[in-house]
């Protein structure tokens, strides 16, 4: 009887609990509803704002530099932006400079399981606005000069390039026939992605995008050692992109497959130009021709080829216990380019009978196109762990093969500067590099908030056409951080990094010609050495100093390294304070300094047989030091007037002092002939001052004016000016027509007053 | 009999103890959430409405799980502790991976798979380092304006070179941070995000120097920061370093290349064009690698 009771009663137990925890399950199961603490709300409104105006712009100097990659002329100025949001998506719209040449449009749909975004965006790019030209485009990238003009330079009546000093006293001809014009490109490109998730673990994305290049940019075209020549060779190409992915993902990791590619199609596909000096072929073609200037009426030359790449690889994470992580990447790419070869020359002399019987192969080209391609490979793969709070390690290796494959092109027979046929050419080389690296990392944590961590790198270059066939990095690395405190923020790095070549080839140097005690230094053998360190404290919440300080030294010293870059090094230090007590006012300021310094050695000799080429008199050394202050700060007020109010004002400034010191007995030598003269400091000194007001005479309209001042200062011997007249170009210099493109100062004023509206 | 019947009855007992037990306790767990209108009693200002973690239709957002408490953790021992802040998780006291651990199960997708174990994560940065859900001041949740000021901070030396004479167009805002690198991550070097090398990574922008060409030249094959500073220089086309001295740490051969380019040689000698304007490259305009025939030297 009793035990009936007692299992009726764990029955009537056991009931009740079976219910409970099937609606446990339930709930487990169900996402809680969403609690709403108001009845519903009205349908969600657009929310806006418009910001249109006009600006102003007083300039003197060069404007094209002040405005750089923006737009800065006089005229309206628009900013409008647009959103709406509801529980299920939100969409937002801006518009940015609308009809100017920077203009920016911007949309994006951002809901439950799709995500659009598009844009618009046009980025100029201005050389100048003062530079001249004697070449005048007849067609699509082909320049002609005046023919009279010509004739005049070629019958050495009129002074073209000028050829020496007293060349230089006179006007050149082709000065007088060059009107000013505005050198500038522009990049316009449209963009959309679209992302879906197809559910909860699953997720497409694609994008396409389009870039077109119109414009010009000024570009080196020449014909001799004297007959150097800039013109503003005309842009007209446009690159599309495409890339596309499946994802999937689930608690434990993540797979991903994408594919991406690339065409770059160039609608121009030659230059060519006149000879400034020379009105017809010279007949027959001198064999100095390329240093003389007796070379041929026209020049050709090649420019960017169409190419594409096309890509696929994958990506993957997976998630471990302890707090560890596996995740790695592949991808397999393919480059190509094969547009169609120009010919060996344009020069008619040379593709005479006569001539061609002497250098048979260039009768015709080893093949029509270029049929140039390069296959690559490349793996990442991260291994994590944080097994507890202590310590963690990390590990990482990388991949990465490069190959070029394409075709050997002999071109022992060529023509230099479509002026003379040579038989020193030579067959193309190709580069294939393929990369070993790997790092392996320790993580302690010494003290509450502060870990210290060492590590272990090992690179492994393996290379094809170089003086080295191999190189090898073993880097050690140490760092601390203290972090997560509300108090103080310390990061310490520092780095060393041997480096060491093998299978080097002496005979590749000299097949180039090179000293055979230069090292290129990109691959030479190399003692790196880094730190960096960088503190922040919080006095309060709300003030935070920050100092940091960087320091790098690079010391070339392998055996037999003589010639080539020899040391680097570079030391930063800046400092800074942002103050934001209150929704009243915020303020920062920051300060930094660089310094580089570089040391090289060349020799200055004629090549062997001559003895000048083993001769150590003829040495000289360049040391190259660069120092740069940046300082800016900013002020905002934003309620200076209640709430109806914003302002704020910043200044950004920052110089260059980079001077060029020569030594070494070669430059003893050429001083005590009284023929060295050393260079000047190339100085730089930019200031911008920036004020913006807002003020809301009304809940949705207001005011806004702005003020930008901008001035810059430059000095730099590469640019060169007509006598007197700073800030004009003076396109004829020695042994050289130019377009004038150089580094001149301005100083800018720039206004904006806007009427805002807000909805 | 009467030992049967005790273990019959202790067993039993003990079933019955265990599972009424048992969902008792499952009974309790509904009650360790305790919703987000609990949380926003004391906390209104820290919503997240406006970001998408607010997106209610999408069942793997905060706000179509459990609200705050999906980042918080359940808020119930919290609330019965008077606000305990040791009873609910609060990223300010976290660790940087500690409190990343509290973001990677949602983002670990995407632009976010390589988190772990990539250049920030290894040094201790986590996602509120930069990001802030509920008071952002900038696009992409993050704490500040924008991507430069958020990553000054710590690359104050790269943020500076923006305003150096040659420069991206990122102080124009036409460019930001986020257009080279992925800061969370990627299968390049350096976090670029493009591609899986540098050269890839510029040559997504900048197409025409992509080749391949019938000349290569070899520093360009092996990296474009050989020669270039990505983030701006005081030397003309943002190089490393003033030409026609850069290219003779290379170029130490005979005759014009090695020659000392000096004071009186650009005053003097038509050897200035090495000098002046375009330097080097006025004539050597193929620099980055030649498709003619004859390029040899990048002269065509």
């Amino acid at each position: 009887m009793r035990t009936r009771l007692f299992a009726l009663a764990g029955v009537l137990l056991l009931t009740s609990a079976i219910p409970a925890a099937s609606q446990d399950e339930k709930a487990a199961q169900q996402a809680p509803p969403v609690q709403q603490t108001a009845p519903p709300a009205a349908a969600p409104a657009w929310l806006g704002s418009i910001d249109f105006g006009v600006r102003g712009n007083d300039a003197t100097g060069d404007l094209a530099r002040l405005e750089r990659y923006r737009d800065l002329q006089n005229g309206p100025f628009t900013r409008i932006g647009v959103s709406k949001e509801t529980s299920s998506f939100v969409l937002d719209a801006s518009a940015f400079n609308i009809g100017r040449r920077d203009q920016q449009y911007r949309a994006s749909l951002t809901g439950s399981r799709v995500r659009f975004s598009g844009g618009f965006d046009s980025i100029p790019l201005n050389y100048g606005y003062g530079t001249l030209s004697p070449w005048i485009e007849a067609s699509a990238n082909v320049f002609a000069l005046d023919p009279f003009a010509r004739a005049q330079v070629q019958a050495k009546t009129a002074v073209g390039v000028p050829a020496s000093v007293s060349d230089l006293q006179k006007t050149s001809v082709y000065r007088l026939l060059s009107p000013t014009f505005s050198l500038q490109q522009l990049r316009e490109t449209a963009s959309f992605k679209l992302t879906m998730d197809v559910n909860a673990a699953t997720s497409f994305d694609a994008s396409v995008s389009s870039s077109r290049k119109t414009g010009a940019q000024p570009w080196g075209a020449s014909f001799a050692f004297n007959n150097a020549n800039e013109l503003p060779m005309t842009l007209d190409n446009r690159t599309h992109d495409a890339a596309t992915g499946l994802e999937y993902s689930r608690d434990k990791g993540t797979v991903r497959v994408g594919w991406n590619a690339s065409w770059f199609n160039n609608n121009l596909k030659e230059l060519v130009w006149d000879n400034p000096i020379r009105a017809t072929d010279a007949n027959p073609y001198d064999p100095s021709g390329y240093s003389n200037g007796n070379g041929p009426a026209q020049g050709r030359m090649s420019v960017p080829p169409s190419n594409m790449l096309n890509s696929v690889s994958a990506v993957a994470l997976y998630k471990m216990p302890a707090h560890s992580t596996l995740n790695g990447s592949v991808a397999f790419t393919q480059m190509r380019q094969d547009e169609a070869l120009i010919p060996w020359t344009i020069n008619p002399v040379i593709n005479s009978a006569s001539v061609l019987a002497s250098f048979p192969e260039l009768r015709a080209l080893p093949r029509a196109t270029a049929q140039a391609k390069v296959d690559g490979v490349n793996g990442v793969l991260n291994f994590s762990s944080r097994p507890n709070r202590y310590v963690g390690f990390t590990a990482r290796y990388r991949y990465n093969d490069h190959v070029n494959k394409t075709p050997v092109f002999d071109a022992r027979e060529y023509v230099r500067f479509d002026a003379v046929p040579e038989e020193t050419g030579g067959e193309t080389e190709q580069f294939n590099i393929t990369q070993n690296t790997f790092d392996a990392a320790v993580t302690v944590q010494i003290a509450p908030f502060t870990s210290v961590k060492v590590g272990y790198g090992y690179d492994a270059f393996d290379r094809t056409g170089r003086a080295f066939s191999n190189m090898t990095d073993h880097a050690f690395r140490a760092s601390i951080d203290t972090v997560g405190n509300r108090w103080v923020t310390v990061r310490g790095l520092y780095e060393h990094v041997k480096r060491e070549g093998s299978g080097f080839s002496e005979a590749s140097l000299e097949d180039g010609g090179s000293q055979p005690g230069l090292r290129f230094y990109d691959e030479a053998n190399r003692d790196r050495d880094r730190g960096t360190l960088l503190f922040v404290v919080n006095p309060t919440d709300v003030v935070d100093l920050s100092v940091s300080m960087s320091a790098g030294k690079d010391t070339y010293n392998g055996p037999g390294h003589e010639f080539g870059l020899l040391d680097n090094n570079n030391t930063n230090f800046t400092v800074g304070i942002n103050v934001y007590p209150s929704g009243l006012l915020n303020f920062g300021a920051n300060y930094g300094r660089d310094h580089y310094a570089s040391n090289q050695m060349s020799r200055n000799a004629n090549p062997p047989p001559d003895p000048q080429f083993d001769d150590p008199t003829r040495n000289w050394t360049l040391n190259n030091t660069e120092n740069v202050n940046t300082f800016n700060t900013f002020v905002d007020l934003p309620k200076l007037f209640g709430n109806k109010s914003d302002v704020r004002v910043s200044y950004d400034f920052s110089d260059s002092d980079n001077g060029f010191a020569f030594g070494g007995p070669r430059i003893a030598a050429l001083t005590a002939a009284g023929t060295f003269l050393p260079l000047p400091n190339v100085t730089n000194t930019w200031h911008r001052f920036a004020a913006d007001c807002s003020y809301f005479f009304q809940k949705q309209v207001g005011i806004a004016i702005g003020y930008w001042y901008e001035k810059f200062d430059v000095s730099d011997f590469a640019t060169l000016d007509l006598p007197g007249a700073a800030g004009t170009p003076r396109i004829d210099s020695l042994g050289e027509l130019s377009t004038g493109y150089g580094n001149r100062p301005y100083t800018g004023n720039t206004a904006f007053v806007r009427l805002l509206y807000r909805f | 009999m009467e030992p049967i019947r005790f273990v019959t009855r202790a067993v039993l007992a003990t079933i019955v103890i265990v599972v009424a037990g048992a969902a008792v306790a499952r009974a309790q767990t509904p009650g360790a959430y305790v919703g987000e209108s609990a949380c926003l009693t004391c906390h209104e200002s820290q919503s997240y409405k406006g970001t998408a973690h607010a997106f209610t239709s999408n069942g793997r957002t905060p706000a179509a799980t459990h609200g705050c408490e999906s980042c918080h953790g359940p808020g119930k021992a919290h609330v019965d502790g008077g606000g305990d802040k040791t009873k609910i998780a609060t990223f300010k006291s976290m660790t940087p991976q500690q409190s990343t651990a509290q973001c990677t199960p949602c983002h670990n997708r995407s632009s976010h798979a390589l988190w772990s174990g990539s250049q920030h994560d290894n040094r201790n940065v986590g996602c509120v380092s930069c990001h802030n859900v509920h008071a952002p001041e900038g696009p992409k949740l993050l704490k500040t304006k924008t991507e430069t000021t958020t990553c000054a901070p710590c690359h104050r030396n790269v943020v500076n070179k923006q305003n150096r004479l040659n420069h991206m167009p990122v102080r124009e805002g036409a460019m930001a941070c986020s257009a080279c690198h992925n800061v969370h991550g990627a299968q390049n070097v350096r976090l670029l995000k493009t591609g899986t090398t540098v050269d890839e990574s510029c040559a997504s922008c900048h197409a025409e120097k992509r080749g391949p060409y019938l000349w290569e030249h070899a520093p360009v094959a092996n990296a474009c920061v050989t020669c270039h500073d990505a983030h701006g220089s005081n030397n003309d086309r943002m190089l490393v370093a003033k030409q026609p001295y850069l290219c003779q740490r290379c170029h130490v051969t005979s005759r014009h290349p090695p020659t000392v380019y000096d004071g009186y040689v650009m005053a003097n000698s038509t050897n200035a064009n090495k000098i002046t304007g375009r330097s080097c490259v006025v004539c050597h305009q193929a620099i980055h690698g030649s498709n003619a025939p004859s390029g040899k030297a990048f002269l065509r």
